[in-house]
C-alpha cells in the first residue's frame, strides 16, 4: 500500500506533528506512514483522509491497483 | 503518565538493586553474572527508552501510546513468545551438558526472554509492520 500523506501535507505546509495531533496519533505513526513501513487502521485512514477532505481511495492506493 | 511514573520507579529500584548488589561485594565478577548484570542493564535501558519516549510525547500532547505502537507491542510479544519457545528447548538440551544449576539455567532462560523481545521489539520498530 502506498498514499500521498506526504504530498498532501506539503499542499497545505503541516507538519507531521500537526497532523499526528489532528488524527490523534503520534508523529512517529505519521513518520511510519509517509515512509510506507505501517498500515493504518481503517479509522486512522479515514480520520486522515477526512482532514484532507478527500475519499480514502485518493490518500491510500494499493500498489497492485491500476491508475 | 502514571504507567510511565511506575515504569521509572521500578527501573530505579532495579538499578539500585544492581548498585547495592555490586557494593556490597556479593558480586564475585565472574562472567556469568557480569553477563546477568549486562543483561539487566539492556532490560532497564529499554523500560527507561519507553518511558522518556512517553513522556516526550506527553509533553508535545501526543497519545502516550497509539495504534501504532500497540501493534508494534503485539507483533513483538508474539514474535518473541515464538522464538522463546525454541530458547527454552534449547536450554532443556544444554542442561545435561552442563555444569550450571538447575535455578542458574532458568535465569539464564528468563533473561534470555527479555532480551529476545527488547530484539524483536526493535526488529519490528526498525523493519516496519505493513501485515500484508
Amino acid at each position: 500500500m502506498n498514499n500521498r500523506i506526504k504530498e498532501l501535507r506539503a499542499k497545505e505546509d503541516l507538519s507531521q506533528l500537526h497532523l499526528a495531533q489532528l488524527v490523534g496519533v503520534r508523529r512517529e505513526t505519521i513518520v511510519f506512514l509517509e515512509k510506507g513501513k505501517y498500515n493504518p487502521s481503517l479509522r486512522l485512514a479515514h480520520d486522515i483522509a477526512k482532514h484532507f477532505r478527500l475519499p480514502i481511495e485518493e490518500v491510500f492506493r494499493f500498489d497492485d491497483e491500476a491508475g | 503518565m502514571k504507567r510511565t511514573i511506575v515504569g521509572f520507579v521500578v527501573s530505579a529500584l532495579v538499578l539500585g538493586g544492581l548498585a547495592l548488589w555490586a557494593l556490597k561485594g556479593r558480586i564475585a565478577g565472574n562472567a556469568q553474572e557480569i553477563v546477568m548484570a549486562g543483561i539487566v542493564l539492556i532490560v532497564v535501558g529499554f523500560a527507561v527508552y519507553l518511558g522518556v519516549s512517553r513522556l516526550r510525547s506527553h509533553l508535545r500532547h501526543e497519545p502516550g501510546e497509539d495504534e501504532l505502537s500497540k501493534s508494534v507491542m503485539t507483533k513483538a510479544s508474539s514474535l518473541a513468545y515464538y522464538i522463546s519457545i525454541y530458547l527454552w528447548l534449547f536450554v532443556m538440551y544444554i542442561s545435561d551438558k552442563t555444569t550450571l544449576e538447575a535455578h542458574s539455567l532458568v535465569g539464564a532462560g528468563i533473561a534470555g526472554m527479555a532480551v529476545v523481545f527488547v530484539l524483536c521489539w526493535l526488529g519490528v520498530k526498525m523493519f516496519g509492520m505493513k501485515n500484508e
